[in-house]
């Protein structure tokens, strides 16, 4: 699904945030980034949706050479993904029905396949029944249900998302990771960008951890922190 | 037709279109401005050229008999003019007649009654068949004995042509500099819609809307601007042509205008294109810009 070779990324500023990262991600996988905030996850999620070009090396994504991609081309990209933030990014002046809508709407979809996939999506997120809500009468984890709604109303293969509970509470959290692990299960590729350690110890998969720009481990089912006890983990 | 995806579309201009209202007012203004300049130049030219046109086809050459000719002398000059063969039609006005319009044309300007003999010589009114062979046949006619004098509306077509002369460039140019000014304004509206919409368009960039599609809502809004500029003018206009035109047109009588000759529906066209255009070009440079950074 995702193959990353040898990427720099060098901003204009001179802040090197990914150095020579290497990274292979196959379909249906499901995948945390961590790492120490600045270490450069959000950077590597932003060359995968093409918010960004790398300064060096190859990025491949469901068979598009993302790197080199002709700016015309980048919403054709978009379509075959979704992207969640830490801060929702949804319209408040639209109602969670039209949040999820517009992401059909603003591609040309016809109304017919907007009826009938919003409510698919609602459904998904269990939020059928706020619908006509507008995101200030939601909790914080049901607006990122609305957003996870929306950038799976078209049905991806892949779901990026950055830091998606890092403005939620626990319980808020657990409802949040049991949706993305449902997602994944119906054969969604989904990357997590997270520094949410519980989050990542309880669900057991795959943790890349990112330190200065560099990949430094990556395990098959690991951990938030390396061969760290809780001792240091507090004190550290 | 998908009304669904219709309705959305408008929707999302409309909600443009009422985001910045007070600027937008502005930009309309400004093309209002402009279209009515433009509107006035256009139509004077107009006015003028078919005057032009219309003066030099219905130019008339005035011969003037020596006051001394006889009736025989003079019937050699009509006989000479009539086989002419550049020359369309001639009528023959005796002096008394000429002093009888002469009267009725200078009522209450001059007193007529005190002259106590007619002044006026005879006169034939030669209609051309060309416009521009109006000076060789003048010049050959004045050749004939007993001609005394040979007129023809020489001030009028060069005081037409000076007049175009200096008004097309000066026109075009304050027209040109309004336009400019217009698309600036319009563009800076768009710029602020666009502002206050990056969030929108965020969005619209993540889910994969094309630049095209972002674009549309925009350059509709610039549309509109344009088009509800040239309406106001147009309407600005119409009152103007009824009220002022009939007092221009006698408060400057020498000014040579044919104002019934302009085609009103292409020139309101013409301005509605302006307009438009200007308000959708402002905008997709506006978006354009925008969206490249
Ligand atoms: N737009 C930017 N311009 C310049 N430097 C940036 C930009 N975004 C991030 N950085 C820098 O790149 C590094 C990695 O940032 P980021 O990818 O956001 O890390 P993370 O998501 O792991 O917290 C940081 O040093 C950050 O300051
Ligand atoms: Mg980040």
């Amino acid at each position: 699904m995702i193959s990353i070779r040898g990427v720099s990324l060098v901003y204009p500023n001179g802040v090197r945030a990914l150095d020579n990262v290497s990274l292979e991600i196959g379909k249906g996988e499901f995948i945390f980034l961590v790492g120490h905030s600045g270490t450069g996850k959000s950077s590597l999620l932003r060359l995968l949706y093409r918010e960004m070009a790398p300064s060096i090396g190859h990025i491949t994504v469901d068979g598009i050479r993302v790197d080199r991609l002709a700016r015309g081309r980048i919403p054709a990209l978009r379509r075959r993904l979704g992207v969640v933030f830490q801060d929702y990014k949804l319209l408040s002046d639209k109602t969670v029905w039209e949040n999820v809508a517009f992401a059909l709407q603003v591609t040309g979809a016809h109304t017919r396949d907007v009826r009938r996939q919003v409510p698919r999506a609602l459904d998904l997120v269990g939020l059928a029944h706020k619908s006509r809500m507008y995101p200030n009468e939601l909790s914080g984890g049901e607006q990122q249900r609305t957003a996870i709604a929306r950038a799976l109303v078209n049905n991806p293969k892949l779901l990026l998302c950055d830091e998606p509970s890092g403005n939620l509470d626990p319980a808020n959290t657990t409802e949040i990771m049991e949706l993305l692990r449902r997602i994944n299960l119906k054969g969604t590729t989904v990357v997590v960008a997270t520094h949410n350690q519980a989050v990542v110890d309880r669900m057991r998969r795959r943790v890349v951890r990112l330190d200065n720009g560099r990949v430094i481990t990556d395990e098959e089912r690991g951990y938030y922190f390396l061969g760290l006890g809780q001792d240091q983990i507090l004190s550290g | 037709m998908d009304w669904g995806r219709i309705r959305f579309f408008l929707g999302e201009v409309q909600r443009n279109f009422t985001r910045n209202a007070g600027m937008q007012i502005t930009a309309i203004g400004t093309v209002a401005v402009t279209i009515v300049m433009l509107g006035i130049f256009l139509y004077a030219r107009s006015a003028l050229i078919h005057a032009e046109s219309g003066v030099f086809s219905q130019i008339e050459i005035s011969v003037y008999a020596d006051p001394a000719a006889t009736a025989a002398q003079e019937t050699v000059i009509r006989t000479a003019l009539a086989q002419d063969p550049r020359i369309l039609s001639v009528s023959f006005i005796p002096k008394r007649e000429g002093l009888a319009q002469m009267r009725r044309l200078m009522k209450g300007q001059i007193d007529t009654s005190l002259l106590t003999e007619n002044p006026l010589p005879d006169k034939f009114r030669i209609r051309v068949r060309e416009a521009q062979e109006v000076p060789a046949v003048a010049r050959s006619i004045a050749r004939l004995p007993h001609v005394q004098n040979v007129e023809y509306g020489r001030e009028v077509v060069q005081r037409l042509l000076q007049l175009a002369a200096v008004m097309r460039p000066v026109g075009i140019a304050v027209i040109v500099l309004f336009l400019l000014v217009a698309g600036i304004i319009i563009s800076n509206t768009i710029r602020l819609t666009v502002f206050a919409r990056r969030r929108e368009i965020s969005i619209m960039q993540l889910v994969g809307a094309t630049n095209m599609y972002i674009r549309m809502p925009f350059i509709c809004e610039g549309l509109l601007a344009g088009i509800a500029g040239t309406a106001i003018a147009v309407g600005a206009l119409a009152l103007a042509r009824a009220s002022l035109v009939p007092k221009i047109a006698s408060a400057l009588p020498w000014l040579p205008m044919n104002t019934v000759a302009v085609d009103l529906s292409t020139l309101v066209l013409e301005l509605f294109a302006v307009g438009a255009a200007v308000g959708a070009l402002a905008s997709w440079i506006a978006v354009g810009r925008y969206l490249r950074t």
